[in-house]
């Protein structure tokens, strides 16, 4: 006993010292993926100097420091160093993204800090800007001033940034608009140099303390993730979680990473592992006790065993909404289904059939489905609109409609099943 | 050792004497219509008659094989019955491998046939209805020997066609009654419109100052536009229904033996009565069999095309029929809604699984399953024994089947 915690102790702090890794061990084709800029990337450098290059600048990093900031300088000055006409960095990530040296996440981590360093910053009017309030903006101006030193010193710029922030909301609010006055103030009264300034400017322009999600703490979710759910399958890929996510610039597992935790995530695999085991019950029954002995057994029918499935999933779905890890956040089916593939409870060649079932309650509307909503309004008016003879023509127009495209809207509930 | 010496024998006699017989056939052109053409009638073992080594073709009670002598109308039909008969067991031979068919003994095909079937007689009495515009499979007798009734094996029967008029039939004419419940709802638009109209007239004439002769809501000739469009609507509607009835086709009749599609699907029942005994007409025996035929003819279709024989209203399995509660009940059995939903397993279990999926299925099932609650659960059965992705096909299975209303 006393070995195996004396072992313990000695463990912990190399684990805490393992260097960091953001190989691809999930995702298929990148969602990033762009052949242009990777052959551009290759026009200065061959594939194994830009491998070369990734490598070295995350050698020995420890998890705990890891840093976006610091990789993208390491990498961009060697590549510099090596070719100064070299500029396709990005190529150069994507191109790391192609060969699993990096998953989408940690690429496009990499990618939003490159584009926060590198972000132009308009001269501003002092006059036009706001400042917070009159009596605590000394305060305030104080903790600008020491940005350099106590912040960025033990962290990453967006650590950093974020913390600063952090502190400086402590004494008073200061909304985005008054950050930018505050920043300003500090430069104009010296208190921190052009740099710091530019630092800062950036990092407020860029919107860095609205993105949570950084190479420390996304290598922190995948550690613990990988802990608790081992991976299955470490060959397996999968294209679908690469995906574009409807009406965001995301795929699903960047999203998914973004905006929830690895326990959130847990919990969100959990109720598709449910939805699976109940879709293969071979047999489901409603058992009716009566007070004494008399007991009533409903076995269902393979279609309302496969309704009921849904049914229970939606029902889950709303509670995982209202459970206190979720803090009111309503994660949608696909999120649910990337969590799993996540979590290696689903496999992969399975994620396109249960990423479809969304389409019972939400099926997607054909062209003309929507087109008929306007093609009716506009027919009603019509009705009325039209003078005799040509009258019938709208009447005629929206019993098409409703015989073919609004069919199945309006059927009665089936008496004959359960669900 | 000497039997196996006698069995060689026999079976070289046997096939030395199995002969090809040319004769003119009804048969499908590659676009699907019928058209006469010179077949040739393989494995016959008679030198002048419709006997062959797995069917020999009757007329009628008669126990004689057709002679290629006979009346025309009666060699024309046992030649067609034969040849698609023969390529209906070549096919679930050679393709399906089934050993069950290949050990069927000998069938007799009988032809412009009108008893009917009787399980202890064989045939009912020639008084009792005779029977014509059908074709039916009949399982394998006993006889009753006391009564001269002797065995008999599994047997296809043919029946005349008889012209009958529409109105003496009971058609479960789907197609009409949804046209029906369209023309309803176009009449009920109209008479909304009617009134629509009217009212907004009238608030018109109430809130707006008039020209000076302009009709007013109430004006006859502003009531007769009115009410004359309604009346004329819901005259047309009332004659609709007669009309149909005076202009479209009065008789029908339907010459089974000339119909390669309803042949195999005879056929099929015999094929698939290890596990579906035919007993009686439901939607699951009707459904495989339509499968199996539609699979044979290689077409989805079935006898939509003929013009020339019959005026069938045939079955399509691309036809996106609904579930609905009728379909499991005898009256409905016949209906496509069980043939379009396994064409449509085929499609999603893959085109090249398809035919082996179902075949399998069949085990699954019985005579008297249910489409609803026995079919799908054999489906899903099926699916988990032969699907490559059993989870993936299940779920397009059960997708699909969602879709059609079940």
């Amino acid at each position: 006993m006393r070995f195996t915690l004396l072992l313990m102790l000695f463990a912990f702090p190399a684990l805490a010292q393992e260097t960091v890794s953001f190989q691809n061990d999930r995702e298929g084709q990148s969602f990033y993926y762009n052949a242009g800029k990777i052959n551009r990337a290759l026009r200065d450098f061959k594939a194994e100097e830009i491998v070369e290059i990734y490598q070295n600048s995350i050698k020995g990093v420890e998890a705990s420091k890891v840093c976006a900031y610091d990789i993208n300088k390491s990498m961009s000055d060697a590549f510099i160093k090596k070719s100064p006409r070299f500029d396709s960095y990005e190529g150069a990530l994507i191109f790391l993204r192609h060969w699993n040296h990096l998953d989408d996440v940690s690429l496009k981590i990499l990618l939003d800090a490159r584009k926060v360093s590198t972000l132009s910053i308009d001269a501003k009017d002092p006059q036009q800007l706001r400042k917070p309030d009159a009596k605590k903006i000394a305060d305030m101006l104080k903790v600008v001033a020491s940005f350099k030193e106590k912040f960025l010193k033990n962290g990453c710029y967006d650590e950093a940034y974020r913390n600063m922030v952090g502190e400086i909301r402590k004494v008073g609010d200061a909304s985005e608009a008054e950050l930018e006055g505050l920043y300003v103030e500090a430069s104009k009264k010296k208190m921190i140099t052009a740099d710091v300034y530019n630092m800062l400017e950036r990092a407020r322009a860029g919107e860095v303390t609205a993105n949570f999600l950084t190479l420390k703490t996304y290598s922190q979710k995948m550690k613990s993730l990988r802990l608790h759910k081992p991976l299955r399958d470490a060959t397996e890929r999968s294209d679908f979680v690469t995906q574009k996510v409807n009406k965001m610039k995301v795929s699903h597992r960047v999203k998914l990473m973004e905006q929830y935790s690895d326990l959130q995530i847990m919990m969100m695999a959990d109720v598709v592992k449910r939805l699976r085991t109940r879709l293969e019950a071979k047999k489901v029954t409603i058992t009716i006790f009566g007070e004494e002995e008399d007991v009533e057994v409903i076995t269902l029918e393979p279609m309302e065993r496969f309704r009921l499935a849904i049914k229970l999933l939606r029902k889950e779905m709303k509670l995982l909404s209202l459970n206190t890890y979720f803090n009111g956040r309503t994660p949608d089916y696909m999120d649910l289904i990337t969590a799993s593939y996540e979590t290696s409870l689903i496999p992969a060649v399975e994620l396109k059939e249960l990423g479809g079932l969304q389409e019972i309650w939400n099926p997607t509307k054909t062209f003309w489905e929507k087109a008929s909503v306007w093609i009716r309004t506009f027919s009603s008016v019509a009705t009325i609109a039209i003078p005799a003879p040509y009258g019938f023509i709208p009447a005629l127009v929206l019993v098409v409609i409703e015989a073919t495209v609004g069919k199945g809207a309006d059927t009665q509930p089936d008496d004959t099943v359960l669900f | 050792m000497k039997t196996s010496i006698l069995l060689f024998i026999g079976l070289f006699s046997f096939q030395a004497f199995a002969k090809d017989v040319t004769m003119e056939a009804l048969v499908r052109s590659n676009n699907g219509y019928p058209e006469n053409e010179n077949v040739v009638l393989t494995n016959i073992v008679s030198e002048d008659s419709f006997d062959g080594e797995f069917f020999k073709i009757v007329k009628g009670k008669s126990e004689d094989a057709v002679k290629f002598t006979d009346d025309k109308h009666v060699t024309f039909r046992a030649a067609t019955t034969y040849y698609h008969l023969m390529k209906a067991r070549s096919y679930f031979i050679e393709k399906v491998k089934s050993e069950y068919v290949s050990n069927i003994p000998k069938m007799t095909i009988r032809i412009e046939h009108t008893n009917q079937f009787s399980e202890l007689g064989h045939f009912a009495h020639d008084n009792l209805e005779p029977q014509s515009n059908n074709a039916l499979t009949i399982p394998a007798g006993k006889g009753f020997e006391s009564r001269g009734v002797k065995p008999w094996n599994m047997e296809i029967w043919f029946r005349p066609s008889k012209k009958v008029n529409i109105k003496d039939l009971r058609v479960n004419n789907m197609a009409q009654q949804e046209f029906q419940v369209l023309l309803g709802q176009f009449r009920d638009q109209i008479h909304m419109q009617s009134l629509n109209r009217f009212l907004s007239n009238v608030i018109v004439a109430y809130t707006k100052e008039q020209q000076a002769g302009a009709p007013g809501p109430f004006s006859q000739e502003s009531l007769i536009r009115t009410v004359g469009s309604s009346l004329i609507l819901e005259a047309g509607y009332l004659l609709m229904d007669p009309l149909t009835k005076a202009l479209s086709r009065k008789w029908y009749w339907l010459d089974t033996a000339l119909i390669p599609e309803i042949i195999y699907h005879e056929y099929a029942h015999a094929a698939l009565s290890d596990h579906l005994v035919l007993s009686h007409s439901t939607a699951i025996i009707e459904g495989m069999a339509d499968f199996f035929a539609g699979q044979i003819a290689d077409s989805p279709k079935l006898a939509t095309k003929i013009k020339k024989y019959n005026t069938y209203n045939g079955k399509n399995a691309k036809r996106k029929q609904e579930y609905m509660i009728q379909f499991e009940m005898q009256d409905y059995a016949n209906t496509d809604f069980v043939f379009g939903m396994l064409w449509e397993m085929k499609k999603i279990v893959g085109d090249d699984k398809g035919l082996d999926f179902m075949y399998e299925l069949r085990k699954k099932v019985t005579t008297n399953s249910g489409i609803r609650n026995e079919l799908v659960e054999g489906i899903l059965s099926t699916c988990d024994d032969m699907c490559d992705m059993p989870f993936n096909d299940k779920m397009r299975i059960l997708k699909a089947l969602n879709l059609k209303g079940l």
